[in-house]
């Protein structure tokens, strides 16, 4: 198979004389010149530093010098805190919140927004406007809605004689108040990637199903949501693996706080290794938060690749 | 003649390149936190026009620049505290030349060897030691050394809105506001403002903040004589005086006596609005509310406004938790003019402490703080007494910013409900003690 590929196919006369043909999918050295430029990158800004991370998180390390061998101490230490745990249980909380909304709001957004009028072209280009922002300007914004006293929300509930509920510093609605600023800045990716898929479902499967008179719950339910089942797990894999590494968030708006309660794992990483100088066990921290992301990456691709067997 | 005019501009040229670096003036980062205010103060060399802290301290850079053009310094403003960056500058070697930091932090990089003894070059620009204040000297001074050029002493005080004070009839036949004695006076006053006013007696920060609480906590426990840093390697947290401490501040969130969800914004606002008596805020405020207070129209020109030192609420030691700022120099290969330069800057700053001093701020030199400038500025009749009554942690005490973070966080569970008073202590010391022996 491979010989017939490699069969020449012009040049045929003078083939006397011709030197032996070169096998061009043979593996040649000098390709490797193409992509040595990015296993350069790849190698000193992602592999050397995981491998570091790996090292360091079995050291006694601070900023200023990596110390001794401590076997599995940092992370003894790491399931002992009580502060790390609370960060692991609030990252999958901050993901429960935030990954169904992104979802099913992208999905709607696109369902509604799947036409050819001006003003859904209007919308979808408002919609995803808000994910160019930074972090910094969306928390700003939503810091303006929610702070006590001034902020719009309760300038709207002043309106009422109400008392708007306390977004940044209630235990139970802190977290909440994150994940509300963080659908609305990250809804733009959901929403494209849905209206991408639903633009690519042949027109005539529509057709076919007006001409059996199917409902519009029907025509959803029996030939859209079908046709887009591996777009809805990419996003949920997608969002999952992102929103895992919430920060800047919770950051700005809460500090982690009211105690710890909107600490993610990446916040509790930053505070030991760079507040506390702690690097051996912020390290260790990271390699848990590693762990949790590859599961997730993982489960992506046996989720997508079961489903590739499966059609 | 065309090559004449040629010879001319290169041999010009030559000169000029020569004479280039000695004409240049020598670059110097200065790194800095206390805001950022260039759309009022960016161009203003005039000192005594600034106010606040990020005005003055603007305007005196902008001053030294301009009184000094051998020298340029580039200012970096950071976030307060703003350490973390700092941190990260040292760890890839590109340090500013000048930071700040507190007295409270500078045992954290001088313990790394991150930081320049100041003495010999203090000495070289006239500035010794014996001319800051105990407590200055005490804060700066680390291993018999000076690691940081004081520019103050800071602490929390009692800002009062006079006008409510008068209202809620906590007010003496000499104008002074009346101040409480003990915890139970602290909570039967602040009812009674509460009732007289309908407003709570404290406007504080709660919202998702540490240092009030900690500092709240150690002004407390000095005056309870708890030495709970008699180890700088291990904390005692969990005690009696403690439990005192955080249940009295407890009972003022539980019965309302103070606003709730404020941040620090938003509490200096609130404060300024008019809507409660007391503003637990630091010595910085001092020179923005008096300029408030003399504006008309505002919630403070009302009835006046006052400022006192925390009230003695127990019977031990007369002490509050007070710290300092600084101006500590980074430890790198400097050419000579380069650590004169710094030597320049120093000095100016030395020299320039009473209009720091303006901010509300302590001043860090013997004859400022005894100067009748310095008394005759607003209030310092009544806040003055802090030079004495101001106690740091001890200075052995490390990652006290760090240490600050976990206090206040498990104040702030215990004062507003979420947990348990004892375990909150609990958690607060052994959460500390691990930091501190993992250093």
């Amino acid at each position: 198979m491979a010989d017939r590929l490699t069969m020449p196919q012009t040049a045929m006369p003078a083939a006397s004389v011709r030197a032996p043909s070169v096998d061009i999918y043979a593996p040649q050295w000098r390709n490797f010149m193409f992509v040595a430029p990015f296993l350069f990158f790849f190698t000193t800004l992602l592999v050397v530093p995981l491998l570091w991370g790996m090292w360091l998180s079995f050291h006694k390390a601070d900023t200023f010098s990596s110390g001794n061998f401590v076997g599995f101490g940092n992370y003894i230490r790491l399931f002992h805190d009580k502060v790390f745990l609370q960060s692991v249980w609030n990252t999958f909380y901050f993901v429960l919140l935030t990954v169904p909304a992104l979802a099913l709001i992208g999905l709607f957004l696109a369902l509604c927004l799947n036409r050819r009028t001006r003003t859904a072209a209007v919308l979808r280009t408002l919609f995803f406007s808000s994910s160019v922002l930074s972090v910094t300007i969306v928390t700003l914004i939503w810091r303006i809605v929610f702070i006590p006293n001034v902020g719009l929300l309760s300038t709207i509930y002043g309106w009422f004689g109400a008392t708007a509920p306390a977004f940044i510093s209630d235990p139970s609605l802190a977290m909440i108040g994150i994940a509300i600023a963080t659908v609305w800045w990250c809804i733009g990716l959901p929403m494209m990637l849905f209206l991408s898929a639903l633009q690519q479902i042949p027109q005539d499967i529509y057709e076919a199903a007006a001409l059996d008179n199917a409902s519009r719950w029907q025509t959803l339910r029996s030939i859209t949501l079908p046709s887009i089942k591996r777009t809805f797990i990419l996003v949920v894999i997608v969002q999952i693996v992102l929103q895992f590494q919430l920060f800047g968030q919770a950051w700005l708006m809460t500090r982690g706080g009211p105690n710890n309660l909107t600490k993610p794992i990446v916040l509790y990483i930053y505070d030991t290794a760079f507040r506390r100088w702690d690097l051996g066990m912020g390290a260790a921290a990271s390699e848990v938060l590693f762990i949790l992301i590859l599961i997730a990456a993982m489960a992506q691709y046996l989720v997508t690749r079961n489903n590739a067997d499966r059609t | 003649m065309k090559m004449k005019k040629v010879l001319f501009a290169a041999v010009s040229a030559g000169v000029m390149m020569l004479a280039g670096p000695s004409l240049a003036a020598t670059e110097l980062t200065v790194q800095r936190f206390f805001g950022a205010c260039d759309a009022d103060f960016g161009k203003n060399t005039d000192v005594g026009k600034a106010v606040g802290e990020c005005g003055i301290i603007t305007s005196l850079i902008n001053k030294f620049n301009a009184d000094n053009p051998d020298v340029h310094v580039s200012v970096a403003t950071v976030e307060w505290p703003g350490y973390d960056q700092l941190t990260a500058q040292f760890a890839s070697g590109d340090a500013p030349d000048i930071v700040t930091i507190h007295e409270s932090a500078l045992s954290d990089y001088q313990s790394k060897g991150l930081l320049m003894p100041l003495d010999d070059l203090l000495k070289s620009v006239g500035v010794t030691s014996d001319a800051f204040t105990d407590a200055a000297r005490n804060g700066a001074t680390k291993d018999g050394k000076i690691y940081g050029l004081p520019i103050d002493s800071w602490t929390m005080l009692y800002h009062i809105n006079m006008d409510l004070f008068k209202q809620a009839g906590l007010v003496n036949a000499d104008g002074t506001p009346i101040l409480p004695k003990s915890p139970e006076e602290l909570l039967a006053q602040a009812e009674q403002f509460k009732q007289k006013t309908g407003k709570p007696y404290f406007v504080q920060n709660l919202a998702n903040e540490t240092a009030l609480f900690t500092r709240n906590l150690y002004t407390y426990l000095f005056q309870q004589d708890s030495d709970f840093f008699a180890d700088p390697k291990h904390v005692k947290l969990n005690t009696p005086e403690a439990k005192k401490v955080v249940e009295m501040y407890k009972a003022i969130f539980d019965k309302g006596y103070t606003t709730k969800d404020l941040d620090y914004g938003g509490a200096i606002n609130a404060f300024l609005a008019g809507e409660g008596g007391v503003q637990l805020n630091g010595t910085w405020v001092v020179g923005d509310n008096n300029a408030q207070s003399e504006t008309k129209g505002t919630a403070l020109n009302k009835g006046g406004y006052a400022v006192y030192p925390y009230p003695q609420l127990f019977a031990g030691a007369h002490a509050q938790y007070a710290d300092g700022h600084t101006w500590a120099v980074s430890q790198k290969d400097r050419t000579p003019e380069q650590t004169a330069a710094i030597g320049k800057f120093l000095k100016f700053f030395a020299d320039n402490d009473f209009d720091w001093s303006r901010t509300g701020h302590l001043p860090a030199y013997k004859a400022i703080i005894t100067s009748d400038a310095f008394k005759a500025l607003p209030h310092r009749n009544t806040i003055a007494a802090v030079a004495d009554l101001g106690r740091p942690l001890p200075s052995a005490v490390q990652r006290q910013f760090a240490i600050q973070d976990i206090v206040g966080e498990e104040m702030s569970a215990a004062i507003t409900g979420q947990k348990d008073v004892d375990a909150a202590l609990a958690d607060m010391e052994s959460r500390v003690n691990e930091l501190l022996a993992n250093i």
